[in-house]
């Protein structure tokens, strides 16, 4: 059982080499060994949360065996404990169902051969750098986490933008790595040593002028890594160019692995949620996050842009639940993290079906597409009404959260900012489907055909997934939130494994208790509501019987009979489609001041992204200075 | 029996056939008391349910560029929405489901009936739906942000109170606090807010002079354009029933109380309060005002009501 | 002096990071992430250095606890760093060397088709 951590990683890096050895020629054989990889890897990870997840355990490795030598680390060790656990399998699912829709999404693209290493060693990097215990063989994850990204965002190179995206990417990335490893080796200077959790321990109630300058690289080094506005300008170019399943990947794992190592970072690293100042930092960037992210999402005519743009916006959320730092807050933040990979990995899938059967994912050029892909359709909807938040779906779960922690934080206008942006997502997702599943369809597309089932397979499972984590919270919470936010909150037990047992309670007290989360309170949890839904179903499908919905004599004719044309007003009809751009007029009329002053922001200019990354980053450093004391 | 129970709440009362008489009822006084203000004899008041029943009884017609089952589905997951809601709303001490309803649960329940109206109106493929969709989709984000912080002020302002300073979400912990400390209306410093609900009354039913989306005189009732029979008659009702949930909720927020403790007079004075909460935010500003132009509406529920309503949770959180 | 070395580290990452806010052509740019990367390097080995120590080359048997030497981690990792870095740049090279075959230019304000 320890040894399931190191063998789920390394089978990636190893189906990553082996593609490379036999997969360059045949296809069938890459796939298989993708296949194999990563369904390994999923087993190896779920197979962990028994032991991890509800029983509590801190699972430890140490590679090569070196292990340590009076209690000082001198090896690489893996630590995983229920946090890294939590954002494992989040990254095996998405690495598992990614992979298979590539298999079809792909076919089209030459040597994709490249396209499996590239991908495996994504997925590994991500699963090493959530399962790790080591402070720099973090930065290695995460740097060839960020070359691989980069890679597999230039993949198509000849898409419009592909190689540019990939450029902004690289610089970016590699300021935020120089940050992150500038910041590691700074505690090192003050610790000796990288293994985290004897840092933890080291650095309680110890902080020092130079541990605190660590603090702010790291903190805007794996920012960076996360996509914090104002570091985010490379994600909307990168996630819009590179192909959908990479997307997925992008915003289900890539993003999350900076989320995850940020709260490491504050909660287990540095114990500063104790900290007023930093709280408030946290919730500030969160909130301009989702704010910015979604009033730029609005203005977007290109659908995998805005779906950036929202994941931008979501992980805003979860940032801010993070800051919250009650029990209920940081619960907040790891649901919607959760559901954030859920339901943004199934919009980045519908854009990729959209791509495969269309050949673009612009919102001016599609239309109509509901008729042609009736199930991207219904999945789209699901996800689209999952992001914003409608019950029953998970995104409501995890926002009513987010409200009741910020609420119940005294932070009402964080509260309020919230909702607005919930309601601007739906905006922003009724655009979509208006532009591209409804409304008329152009000439072009008549041909088009639904997407073939091993692409429909990993969507469907997206989307009964985002039901299921939406009707029932109460299982998701206990086996899978829970026991990660104990994680967080009591580092206790992740210093015992590494220091020996009771030297965490010397210097940390006792540990928190974790209340349960109380879904009595969203009103609907309960058994009995399942009861009135079924009853709602039933009434619903006798009244679509009742409006002729099954009556076949209601369907359009094929002849012209006049009657089944849309209505345009007496004169014939004609092709009128009402695309994205015309959408929401009084919205951005009003506002077009501050659209017009963000899309000015967004130059596109790498010198111009370099230097909102070094202010900020100069931010952070000031004001941990200032206000940590 | 518990079966049977839920069973009644969801398909009578309050929930299906309760709100749909409520609603029909508090429509035929709308239009009754709106053409008497403008000196015209009006309809008879049941004149909403003939509309409903002859709409019932016309062919349903699919258009060809629509996405059928979507077309037919909207209307009612929007009803299906509103009937839960009203399963959810107290009134005075009386509550179907008995556990705590939440406000935001009820923000997001109240948006699914104008979701629907939205994807069934995108569905129709007709250009009038499509900007339809965009101008209701403007009126959403209008109304959300006065509305979300009226709601938050009314929860603190009772968990101020009840619960130790502690905010609560909690609908019936708001009637109780009414209950003990009198209506909600009395306390001065909320008085902002219950202006700025009043005006967002008329939004959130689409009534003139917000309704921006439905605007018959320039593009033919926007999403409804292509429905008619069943699925548009649902629509109507979803209207209707839209009326009689939003004064609903602008009683229990507001004027709610003891009540007198016997339940038929409980629900026939919330009936009432209903009406008249209709007649002063729908009918009124109806008879007296003609339509907004579609930035103008926006602009108008981001200052006035907003300000209004952060008023209120201002002088809440500063403990008055 | 390992003074010195720190004002230097300094100056090199001040110095990259001012060729990457200013200069316009993407090449230096990442001469600009090459000259951060520098930097950082000469601090990690300087963190590590402990003046008149010797090479960090013992077995157990040798160890004494008066042996005095320079930390070997830093070296360590500054390896695996400069790894990292060569790496990096050559995959920024290849992008360049495509970038300029599609756009014809290297100006940074004329590759700027993503945006907005």
């Amino acid at each position: 059982m320890q040894h399931y951590p190191i063998l789920s990683i390394v089978t990636l890096f190893l189906g990553a080499f082996l593609t490379v050895i036999f997969g360059s020629k045949n296809e069938t054989v890459r796939k298989f060994i993708a296949l194999v990889a990563s369904s390994i890897s999923l087993i190896l990870v779920l197979m962990l949360i028994k032991p991890v997840m509800i029983e509590n355990n801190v699972i430890q490795y140490w590679m090569g065996n070196w292990r340590p030598i009076h209690d000082w680390a001198i090896g690489i060790g893996l630590e995983v404990d229920s946090l890294g656990l939590f954002f494992g399998i989040i990254a095996v699912v998405t690495i598992f169902l990614s992979i298979v829709f590539s298999f079809r999404y792909t076919e089209k693209d030459s040597e994709t051969d490249k396209y499996y290493v590239l991908f495996l060693m994504l997925s590994g990097s991500v699963l090493g750098l959530v399962f790790t215990g080591d402070l720099f063989n973090m930065f290695v994850m995460i740097e060839i986490m960020t070359f691989a990204a980069v890679g597999l965002t230039a993949f198509r190179n000849y898409q419009e933008g592909a190689l540019e995206a990939a450029l902004k990417y690289l610089v970016l990335g590699s300021i935020g790595s120089s940050l992150v490893l500038a910041g590691t080796i700074t505690i090192y200077s003050q610790v000796h040593t990288l293994n985290m959790a004897q840092i933890s321990a080291l650095l309680f109630n110890n902080l020092t002028p130079s541990t605190l300058f660590a603090f702010a690289l790291l903190l805007a080094g794996y920012s960076l890594k996360a996509f914090v506005v104002p570091f985010h300008p490379a994600a909307p170019d990168a996630y819009m160019s590179a192909p959908s399943s990479i997307s997925m990947a992008f915003s289900g794992m890539v993003n999350k692995a900076g989320v995850y190592a940020i709260i490491r970072l504050v909660y287990v690293l540095y114990h500063a949620m104790s900290f007023k100042s930093i709280q408030l930092l946290l919730i500030i960037i969160g909130t301009i996050t989702m704010f910015v992210g979604v009033t730029m999402a609005l203005a977007q005519n290109d659908f995998k842009r805005l779906l950036a743009f929202h994941s931008i916006s979501q992980i805003g959320y979860v940032i801010t639940a993070v800051g919250v730092s009650t029990a209920l807050g940081l619960t907040a933040g790891l649901y919607h993290a959760l559901n954030h990979t859920l339901f943004k990995g199934l919009l980045f899938l519908t854009a990729g079906a959209v791509f495969y059967a269309t050949g673009t994912t612009d919102l001016n050029k599609l239309g109509g597409l509901a008729k042609k892909m009736p199930q991207t359709a219904a999945v789209f909807l699901i996800g689209a009404f999952s992001i914003s938040g409608l019950p029953p779906f998970n995104g409501f779960v995890s926002k009513w959260l987010v409200y009741q922690a910020t609420y119940q934080a005294n932070l009402a206008p964080v509260t309020i900012v919230a909702l607005l942006v919930s309601v601007m997502t739906l905006a922003s997702f009724i655009k979509v489907a208006q532009s591209i599943f409804f409304g008329q369809m152009p000439k072009e597309f008549e041909n088009v055909k639904e997407v073939p089932l091993s692409m429909r397979i990993p969507m469907w499972i997206m989307a009964i997934l985002c039901v299921l984590t939406g009707i029932f919270p109460n299982f998701v919470t206990k086996y899978l939130i829970s026991p990660a936010v104990s994680a967080a909150l009591n580092v206790g037990k992740y210093i015992d494994i590494m220091m020996g047992n009771g030297y965490a309670e010397k210097i940390l007290g006792k540990p928190v208790e974790i209340p349960a989360v109380d879904y009595v309170l969203a009103g609907y949890w309960n058994p009995v509501a399942w009861l009135v839904l079924f009853a709602l179903l039933l009434l619903a499908v006798t009244i679509v019987a009742v409006a002729g919905g099954f009556n076949t004599a209601s369907l359009p004719v094929d002849g012209d009979d006049s009657k089944y044309e849309v209505f345009f007003g007496g004169e014939a009809n004609e092709y009128s489609h009402v695309k994205g751009n015309d959408l929401f007029w009084g919205l951005k009329y009003d506002l077009r001041h501050y659209f017009g002053f963000m899309h000015d922001a967004h130059s596109g200019i790498i010198n111009d992204y370099a230097l909102w990354a070094i202010f900020t980053t100069t931010i952070f450093i000031v004001y941990i200075f200032l206000l940590v004391p | 029996m518990v079966v049977l129970s839920y069973l009644f709440y969801v398909l009578v009362f309050p929930g299906l056939l309760f709100s749909t008489i409520v609603g029909l009822i508090l429509s035929g006084i709308d239009r009754k008391v709106v053409a008497r203000m403008q000196k015209r004899i009006g309809p008879p008041i049941i004149q909403p349910f003939y509309d409903f029943f002859k709409l019932l009884g016309k062919e349903t017609i699919v258009p060809r560029t629509a996405s059928r089952k979507t077309f037919l589905y909207a209307p009612v997951i929007g009803l299906l929405a509103l009937v839960t809601v009203a399963l959810f709303i107290p009134m005075f001490k009386f509550t179907a489901i008995s556990t705590v309803a939440d406000i935001i649960v009820i923000i997001y329940l109240l948006t699914i009936p104008a979701v629907a109206l939205i994807i069934g109106g995108a569905a129709s493929g007709s250009p009038y739906a499509g900007v339809g969709i965009s101008r209701e989709m403007v009126a959403i984000i209008s109304y959300e942000l006065p509305l979300v912080i009226v709601l938050l002020t009314i929860g603190k302002k009772v968990g101020m109170a009840l619960n130790n300073g502690a905010i609560t979400f909690s609908l019936s912990q708001i009637v109780n606090y009414q209950a003990q400390y009198g209506p909600m209306i009395t306390k001065w410093s909320l008085i902002p807010a219950a202006i700025a609900l009043l005006l967002i009354i008329p939004i959130k039913v689409g009534s003139v002079p917000f309704d921006i989306a439905e605007a018959e005189t320039e593009i033919c009732e926007g999403p409804l354009v292509e429905y008619s029979g069943v699925p548009l008659a649902i629509f109507k009702l979803n209207h209707a029933i839209k009326m009689f949930i939003m004064t609903s909720l602008f009683v229990t927020l507001f004027l709610s109380g003891k009540g007198t403790g016997i339940l038929i007079v409980d629900i026939l004075l919330q009936v009432i309060l209903s009406a008249i909460v209709v007649i002063v935010s729908i009918s009124t500003l109806k008879a007296i005002t003609a339509r907004l132009k579609v930035e103008q509406v926006l602009k108008f529920f981001w200052t006035y009501p907003t300000a209004l309503a952060l008023l209120s949770l201002i002088l809440v959180w500063m403990g008055f | 002096m390992i003074l010195v070395n720190y004002i230097a580290c300094i100056i090199l990452i001040v110095l990259g990071f001012y060729v990457i806010l200013t200069k316009k052509n993407i090449l230096k740019i990442i001469i600009g992430m090459g000259l951060v990367d520098y930097g950082i390097n000469l601090l990690i080995i300087s963190i590590g250095f402990n003046p008149g120590g010797t090479a960090p080359i013992f077995t157990f048997s040798e160890l004494r606890p008066e042996s005095f030497f320079v930390d070997p981690v830093p070296q360590a990792l500054t390896l695996t760093s400069i790894v990292i870095g060569a790496c990096v740049t050559a995959m920024a090279l290849s992008l360049v060397i495509k970038i300029k075959e599609k756009y014809g230019t290297l100006d940074a304000d004329k590759v700027r088709r993503l945006n907005g």
